[in-house]
């Protein structure tokens, strides 16, 4: 039994249902706006991990149902967000501060999932808490068990953020390129991680964090932006 | 927000069908049939660490893999040999699946699965790391990501 699938599903079953959670009481449409994007998400995510393998999806179409044959993570995220911040264009920061700490928590759960595929381990260490790898005796970090820790703390901080505008988004953005490239080091890696899309996603989180703490400092007292939005 | 899935699906359908596949580096003329008797005793044979790739033109997660085994044997190539063999396959196809994922390393022919069976192999595609000598390290059932195999050559090299 594949226990990896089984593990990513119930990850996202959880994430969906923590998202939402935290968006139902704040935004409209929040089922919609979560099944919407997860579904764009797995589409472009799939299409893109097709074309990144050197498959063209039109000569191949059936291929794209096969999601066990590979998802780009970067390109499903990005649809996802996208998708979710159309549909709440008019609630945008409303949306994506109750979403963060969702998020953040789904991508520990993610991290978590390695523990059902033998893929924890990373460089070799010889710290109380490292782990030996099967059919051997190295011992290793467990740096996706680091990098799922890193994320519910992570998802703790900003869930105390999500009332402060485009604050709780940008630090979760920020937080979870952080944790990303902090254990990128401590990874066993062939082709090495994305690098650049950590150092983006910190670099845009924290502009926006700072964006939104000057908004929260200027905005004079009055009605939130889930007030504002007409019924 | 069906339109807007549609019209993302279909965006990112005309951006694939911009893109070629991977160029034929290699020709398959090659692809040897291989017997369980050659297959241990190829392995016992070997000095150097060995990673087994058992993979078949039908399996699609297969082809999400492949690149990430071409990328491995140009990194670790001189320290670690490579085996792929493809399994209960027809041959032209295994052949056309060599040339469009390049495959730079050795690839072998089972056309009935023995050696999927001798290994226990449960689906596909299936990657085994063996020690020199023969002695099996490791087997991963299903496809492999980049920290697995890495994980698996690493540990290869470093009980080596």
């Amino acid at each position: 039994m594949e226990l990896t699938l089984l593990a990513a599903a119930l990850t996202g079953v959880g994430g969906i249902w923590m998202t939402n959670k935290l968006l139902s009481p704040a935004v409209d449409r929040a089922t919609d706006a979560l099944i919407g994007a997860a579904a764009a998400g797995l589409i472009v995510g799939r299409l893109a991990a097709m074309v990144g393998a050197g498959v063209n999806p039109l000569t191949r179409p059936g291929d794209i149902l096969i999601l066990r044959g590979g998802v780009s993570t970067e390109f499903a995220a990005l649809t996802a967000l996208a998708v979710v911040g159309w549909i709440h264009r008019r609630q945008l920061p409303t949306a994506l501060d109750h979403l963060a700490p969702a998020a953040l928590a789904g991508l520990a759960g993610w991290h978590g999932g390695c523990l059902w595929r033998d893929a924890c381990l990373g460089t070799v260490s010889d710290l109380p808490w490292a782990m030996t790898s099967t059919g051997t005796t190295i011992t290793r970090h467990p740096v996706e068990i680091y990098a799922g820790l890193g994320m519910l703390l992570a998802a703790l901080v900003v869930s105390r953020l999500i009332h402060r505008p485009w604050v709780a988004a940008g630090v979760g953005l920020a937080a979870a390129g952080a944790v990303r490239l902090a254990t990128e080091p401590l990874r066993q890696s062939i082709v090495g991680g994305p690098t650049g899309w950590y150092w983006a996603g910190i670099l845009v989180g924290v502009a926006t964090a700072l964006v939104g703490q000057r908004l929260t400092r200027t905005r004079p007292p009055g009605p939130s932006s889930i007030e504002m939005v007409p019924p | 927000m069906n339109r807007t899935s549609i019209g993302l699906a279909i965006l990112a359908l005309v951006a694939a069908a911009c893109t070629g596949g991977s160029a034929a580096q290699i020709t398959g003329d090659a692809l040897e049939p291989i017997t369980v008797e050659e297959f241990v005793a190829e392995l016992e044979a070997s000095t150097q660490p060995t990673v087994v790739n058992l993979w078949a033109s039908w399996c699609i997660p297969c082809r999400s893999e492949a690149p990430l085994l071409v990328a491995a044997h140009a990194a670790f190539g001189d320290d670690v040999s490579f085996l792929g063999i493809a399994t209960e396959d027809a041959l032209s196809d295994s052949v056309a699946f060599i040339e469009e994922f390049g495959l730079t390393f050795e690839n072998r022919a089972d056309r009935v699965g023995a050696i999927r069976a001798h290994l226990s192999a449960i689906g596909m595609p299936v990657t085994v790391f063996v020690h020199p000598g023969g002695e099996i390290l490791r087997t991963h059932h299903g496809v492999i990501d980049d920290a697995a195999l890495a994980l698996g050559i690493d540990d290869l090299l470093a009980e080596g």
